[in-house]
């Protein structure tokens, strides 16, 4: 506590504070950016760090990866493009609530949701970080399994108009997954020879040609419709319009809840990551609303639930860094190396030996959520000028930047052929109203369920027996059951009404 | 007159052929006159990238000019070679890596048929202490007590990261008549992870278990000098099995790259084993810095193509 102290004074009196500002601005503006995203920032920033103290580096690259999670959601509202592949679930409802002339709405509550998931779970680093991680480590890969099994069920509350359009779009998703070198043999699957495949499908670039790309494309064949429309939308004349109504704030508290405890808990798995976070979220607010039917056309808790889990993820992820010494995300891999580098060596040593500098970093991080609600705040106005300026002048700069972020996601040309064949993919689906969030959610949990249940296997020697020693993957297993049985039964129930209807127009 | 003719083309032959000579040769001497890019075959934030990033440092410093690191990510850095042997061979363009792409891979993947010929080498630098790991309170300490051990308790688990591990169980199990679980693994966090919370017996590591003094111990190093990090633990040679494969970082160039070139970047290497900062950064991730020089490279990389050879296929 005392260093906390100590912390606040180091951070508030040295430069550190103006380069987590400045980390924050960088990871916003990247965010924002659709195909440029927080990996891609932290990377290439790691070599700027060199020359500045260690509290100062490491609280501009946490800048970075905190920054980014929040910005990723104005281009998910604004123009239906997330700039990360885990603010996705926020452009359903956020792009329905521009369109509607209610953009600044959508953009405050994705910022104060962001601010809200990333905060609390950062105090959640704080307080809790040692003993969670401790936890984490029972959750090995016979849990891990069971839980992905369990929210694979999520699928069903995410498929939009048709469930067997939606689990289609799921299998196709998890299909793609399967290319790459097969885990435990070696053996490379679907790669027809190119040596670039044989890590399997990189999500970056799939995820902006899904995303990005084939959303541009489809706008530009509406631009007449668009440019009309844009027109009358601009803001609201309805003050309502542009602030969260104290209504609003009530039915989102729960949904900002739920999303951060979901992003916290995702965040300490070992590999689930940011979009699984998000999508889970999306999932359960609807699944938990009275009006799930209404989600997809501008519900502000749909944008509530996604951003504060995104953002939520981030910090928790850092917690079996901190605490043992592992990375839970792609984020805190690359920050390992960053740590190492200003001789701070993750694990639980760290306490012991440099409390100091630890506190200093639990300050920069909490106070870079604040520079984040600042920044955000006063940025939104701007952000939602955007939407003024004709499609047709944002849609050359989106593209470019889609080809420069996946090109810097492996240096290598192929990326941008990945991003295209996708975006082939990514229009075809709309068109025939196919969900990419279900293709996108296959995609996230195949490998990690496909690995965990192989390894699973040889855990327990290949003895359903053995499952007796593991309670917490048999009560997921049963959740996921139940689900499964309940969506059905509730499915069977439409169907028998609408049938029963039919017939009674008949007769 | 069929002289004088002759003596023009000679002449202009030779004015020629100095004029496409001397740039060459002049651009050897006064290497390097711009910036010179180094790739890197992982991802930004592994070891490996650490250390390439930290040995950019030194040779930008020693050669004067900046060295831009860039990732090329794929099948274990053979996507970045496979580039890299297209490249023209000036210089400029450099791939750090670990060496096991040219000296494993060929022999583990099917699209990959790198030889030590096909590549320059400016020099290697550090080790992959790499090696067999356990629980720091499992009840073996090396590997004859782990194999009396595992004859006790057939169906045990481990963590395989990559196609060598396999090999190695493989190996050793069908001399002793082990039972063994292949837990398959992406990457060395997560092998971590398997060992501390317990989950298998053993696992191949490539030297990041040694962050974890407190809760892993080495059993076996699979490489043919004892590791620096624990000296007293018999490598997997003494312990009867010829398996030992050293892993190095090496600096590659494009084939054809002058001699001179090579030297110069190799005698810039040099200083990384007295640099500070470089110390520091290999003394947080446990990695011994063994310098070679360009010449011992070389015959490095040749001596364990074919000793890996030997292992890998089965052709001894």
């Amino acid at each position: 506590m005392d260093y906390l102290l100590i912390g606040i004074v180091d951070v508030f009196t040295g430069p550190s504070l103006l380069w987590v500002a400045a980390g924050v601005l960088l990871g916003y503006i990247l965010g924002a950016i659709p195909g440029l995203g927080k990996a891609t920032g932290v990377a290439v920033s790691i070599p700027l760090t060199f020359y500045l103290d260690p509290v100062s580096a490491l609280g501009l690259l946490i800048g970075i990866a905190k920054g980014s999670g929040a910005g990723s959601a104005v281009s998910a509202i604004l123009l239906n493009t997330p700039g990360e592949p885990s603010s996705a679930p926020t452009a359903l409802d956020g792009y329905p609530l521009a369109r509607q002339g209610k953009a600044q709405k959508a953009l405050k509550m994705g910022l104060f949701a962001s601010v809200i998931g990333d905060f609390l779970s950062t105090l959640v680093l704080i307080v809790l970080a040692a003993p969670l991680a401790r936890y984490a480590l029972l959750i090995g890969p016979v849990e891990l399994c069971a839980i992905l099994v369990f929210s694979l069920t999520f699928i069903g509350g995410l498929s939009g108009g048709s469930m067997i359009k939606g689990l289609i779009a799921a299998c196709f998703g998890i299909f793609f997954a399967t290319v790459g070198m097969e885990t435990e043999t070696f053996v490379p699957r679907l790669t027809f020879g190119f040596l670039q495949l044989s890590d399997g499908i990189s999500l970056v670039p799939m995820a902006i040609g899904m995303l990005a790309v084939a959303e541009m494309i489809v706008q530009a064949g509406n631009l007449r419709e668009l440019d009309a429309q844009a027109g009358r939308m601009k803001d609201g004349d309805d003050p309502d319009d542009r602030r969260i109504t104290g209504a609003e704030w009530r039915r989102s508290a729960p949904a900002i809840a739920r999303g951060t405890l979901i992003g916290s808990v995702v965040g300490i798995l070992p590999g689930l990551g940011a979009s699984v976070g998000s999508f889970l979220s999306y999932g359960a607010t609807r699944r938990a609303s009275k009006t799930p039917e209404k989600f997809g056309t501008g519900m502000i808790e749909g944008v509530a639930a996604a951003e504060s889990a995104d953002n939520a993820v981030v910090p928790s992820s850092l917690i079996p860094l901190f605490a043992l010494g592992i990375p839970g995300s792609v984020i805190a891999a690359i920050l390992i190396a960053a740590f190492i580098l200003h001789g701070l060596t993750p694990g639980p040593r760290m306490f012991v030996e440099q409390p100091r500098m630890v506190a200093d970093l639990y300050v920069a991080m909490l106070s870079a959520s604040l520079i984040m609600l600042a920044l955000g705040y006063a940025g939104q106005r701007v952000f939602a000028m955007i939407i003024r300026v004709p499609l047709r002048l944002i849609i050359p700069g989106v593209l470019l930047f889609c080809c420069v972020g996946a090109y810097m996601d492996t240096s290598n040309v192929f990326s941008i052929y990945i991003m295209l064949a996708f975006t082939v993919v990514g229009f075809l689906s709309r068109k025939l109203d196919f969900s990419f969030v279900t293709f996108l959610i296959g995609f996230v949990i195949a490998p990690k369920l496909e690995l965990s249940f192989r390894q699973s296997l040889q855990l327990l020697n290949h003895d359903w027996a053995n499952l007796a020693r593991h309670p917490i993957a048999i009560v997921f297993f049963l959740a996921a059951i139940v689900t499964v049985l309940a969506v059905a039964r509730k499915e069977a129930g439409h169907t028998a009404v609408t049938v029963d209807t039919e017939r009674e127009e008949r007769t | 007159m069929t002289t004088r003719r002759n003596l023009i083309a000679a002449a202009a032959g030779l004015v020629l052929g100095a004029s496409g000579l001397l740039p060459g040769a002049a651009a050897a001497q006064d290497y390097p006159t711009r910036p010179i890019t180094m790739l890197v075959g992982y991802g930004a934030g592994g070891q490996t990238d650490l250390i390439a990033r930290a040995s950019a440092k030194v040779l930008a410093d020693q050669l004067g000019q900046p060295i831009n690191v860039v990732n090329k990510p794929g099948a274990g850095g053979a996507v970045a070679a496979n580039e890299l042997r297209n490249m023209a061979p000036d210089g400029y363009t450099m791939l750090f890596q670990s060496n096991a792409v040219v000296n494993a891979a060929p022999f583990l993947m099917d699209r990959v048929d790198f030889t030590p010929d096909d590549f320059e080498y400016a020099g290697m630098i550090t080790a992959y202490q790499t090696g067999m790991a356990a629980p720091k309170d499992a009840p073996y300490d090396d590997l004859p007590g782990f194999i009396a051990w595992a004859k006790e308790n057939p169906g045990f688990a481990y963590a395989a990261l990559s196609a060598e591990a396999r090999m190695y169980m493989d190996r050793i199990s069908e001399k002793e008549g082990l039972q063994a679980n292949a837990v398959p693994v992406q990457s060395g966090a997560e092998m971590v992870n398997t060992l501390i919370a317990k989950q298998v017996a053993v696992a191949f590591s490539g030297g990041i278990h040694y962050r974890y003094p407190d809760e892993i111990k080495t059993i076996a190093p699979t490489t043919t000098f004892r590791h620096p990090s624990a000296p007293d633990v018999p490598t997997i040679e003494e312990a009867g099995f010829p398996l030992a494969m050293d892993t190095r970082t090496v600096i590659m160039l494009p084939k054809g790259t002058p001699q001179d070139i090579l030297e110069r970047i190799s005698t810039a290497l040099k200083a990384a084993e007295t640099d500070p900062e470089f110390i520091k950064v290999t003394e947080a991730a446990d990695i011994p810095i063994m310098y070679y020089d360009a010449a011992a490279a070389k015959q490095e990389m040749h001596d364990t193509y074919a000793k890996n050879k030997a292992i890998l296929t089965g052709s001894d």
